[in-house]
């Protein structure tokens, strides 16, 4: 059994600041929104306070479609995180979205197992309500196209 | 070239005993290795008038204490008392190359006369990195949830991004810890004492994929240190000194939180390495031993391609066929690395790079040494690199 248990993980609740906070706002909605520079309209993630492409200060939260590709990952054997301890091993995901080239978001594989994490494989998002407050964005396989 | 090329040295060079848990204060580390470095080189400690370190506790979720976790400037001034104390400075960038390179200016400032620099490292009790709370703060709210803790996954994320970009095979890093450790054997100082197989590596257990347990550096308790001054006045010391031709150091300005991104994590290493090289009038080609900080082992395939060994994708295969022996085209990590001596930073690759342009290598001396290059931090995200040389030409 490859699937990784994630029923007994404790994860920490993000908090929002002044940055952040349309993105969890989004997320709680069941929206990804990544900031996105308003002058060279160039996305980013983590938030920042400029533009890092142009270094303008006009940013603004865009949705996003939430389709992507993993872009690097990796699977977690040490247990030395007791709050995930339980879930190991599990595949800890880096996402490139498709409409936001160069914007990073780390996510677990969900509903799939460990072992299917490979650079380049398709992934959508999910949503994982942690409380009233955070859902936190996840990710799983794309399913298939539909053939057209 | 650079104007100063030549015009720094270092001198002596000291170590504490390391041990693998805390068992004596780290102060004490400090201050053996301090010590050490300053009897090398046949100074008084009276004679010491500028001092440095990069003073970072690497392990998060653990109180920094100075004396016990970290070892400050104050700390050091506090148990050295140094009469002629005329600079200092604790730099918070670019890990202990960057503090390294500030004694150097300072040097080359006229503003002190021979400057010692220290890295300490602190083995915390319990998990190195203690990441427990209920909450995820600041740029930890988009990878904490997640599981992403410490550098580790960090760096292995960087890795199965290279891995499968390049269609490589994480067994070929074998040779690398192998080799390193059988360098190590010849370390009188090293942490590890028996050899490391191959196979041992291909079937230790998993830390975080693609990183197994002999991919990682291990945790110590323990400090080294280095006496720098002017190239004039090193000749005159007991050791043979090896002078500085060249160094780069180069932050790649990234947004706090974002990972993985593996030109980023090339970009710190390229641009430190270009600096060097240009400083110092060398190429790689130029280079007869080198010495790559290895704190992951990926760290030393970004090095060895982001500073130029070899082309991107090319590492895995550039260290095999003996390449990297003492007696290789690039006798690479000397020491035995990290991976061998324990976490102590990117001082002891400095040290090495030191011992070898001097001839004081012993051992592990590699022959007919003059251009002797050092990434002392790994070319994530930030980049330090020297070279030195036997003769100042």
């Amino acid at each position: 059994m490859t699937m990784s248990d994630w029923s007994k993980v404790t994860r920490p609740i993000p908090v929002p600041n002044e940055w952040t906070k349309p993105f969890w706002e989004a997320a709680k909605q069941g929206v990804l929104a990544l900031q996105r520079c308003q002058g060279c309209g160039h996305f980013q993630h983590p938030p920042y306070a400029t533009c890092v492409n142009c270094m303008a200060i006009d940013l603004k939260f865009e949705p996003v479609s939430g389709k992507g590709a993993i872009y690097a990952y990796t699977i977690m054997y040490h247990t030395g995180d007791k709050r995930f301890a339980a879930a190991v091993p599990y595949a800890s995901i880096i996402v490139e979205l498709d409409d936001a080239p160069g914007a990073l978001l780390a996510g677990n594989l969900l509903e799939a197992p460990y072992t299917e994490a490979k650079v380049g494989r398709r992934v959508e998002v999910v949503f994982q309500p942690l409380n009233d407050d955070i859902t936190l964005p996840q990710f799983r396989l794309a399913h298939a196209a539909p053939h057209s | 070239m650079w104007e100063n090329r030549c015009k720094v040295a270092v001198s002596g060079v000291g170590y504490s005993q390391a041990t693998r848990t805390a068992e004596t204060p780290l102060a004490t580390h400090a201050l053996q290795a301090v010590k050490a470095a300053v009897e090398d080189s046949g100074l008084k400690m009276s004679d010491i008038d500028g001092l440095a370190t990069y003073p970072e506790l690497p392990a998060r979720g653990h109180a920094q204490v100075d004396g016990i976790s970290i070892v400050s400037v104050n700390c050091m001034m506090a148990m050295l008392k140094l009469p002629n104390l005329a600079w200092h400075i604790q730099t918070g960038t670019v890990n202990i190359g960057g503090a390294v390179q500030q004694a150097v200016n300072a040097l080359l400032a006229g503003v002190c006369k021979y400057a010692v620099v220290w890295r300490a490292m602190h083995n915390p009790r319990g998990t190195y990195q203690n990441l427990p709370g209920t909450y995820a703060q600041g740029a930890d709210q988009f990878t904490a949830p997640y599981g992403f803790g410490g550098p580790g996954q960090g760096m292995a994320v960087a890795y199965t991004r290279w891995l499968e970009k390049h269609n490589q095979n994480r067994e070929k890093m074998a040779t690398l810890a192998v080799t390193q450790r059988r360098h190590g054997l010849k370390n009188p100082r090293a942490y590890f004492k028996v050899p490391l197989t191959r196979e041992e590596y291909l079937s230790s257990r998993m830390v975080a994929y693609p990183f197994c347990l002999y991919d990682c550096d291990i945790p110590v308790q323990g400090a080294v240190a280095i006496v720098l001054t002017t190239a004039d006045r090193a000749r005159d010391l007991k050791p043979r000194p090896a002078y500085l031709a060249g160094y780069g150091q180069r932050l790649a300005f990234e947004v706090a939180g974002r990972i993985a991104s593996l030109s980023s994590y090339m970009e710190g290493g390229r641009s430190s390495a270009q600096l060097t090289w240009q400083r110092s009038g060398f190429t790689p080609k130029d280079v007869d031993v080198a010495q790559i900080y290895d704190g992951f082992s990926a760290s030393v395939i970004y090095g060895l391609e982001s500073y130029g060994f070899c082309k991107e994708g090319e590492a895995l295969d550039f260290i095999q066929n003996g390449r990297i022996e003492l007696d290789g085209k690039l006798p690479l990590n000397t020491f035995g690395g990290s991976l061998s001596t324990g976490r102590i930073h990117g001082l002891w690759h400095i040290i090495e790079g030191v011992l070898q342009a001097s001839g004081r290598a012993g051992e592990r001396q590699v022959k007919d040494v003059n251009v002797s290059f050092v990434g002392a931090s790994a070319p994530i995200v930030e980049g330090t690199t020297f070279i030195f040389v036997k003769e100042p030409y």
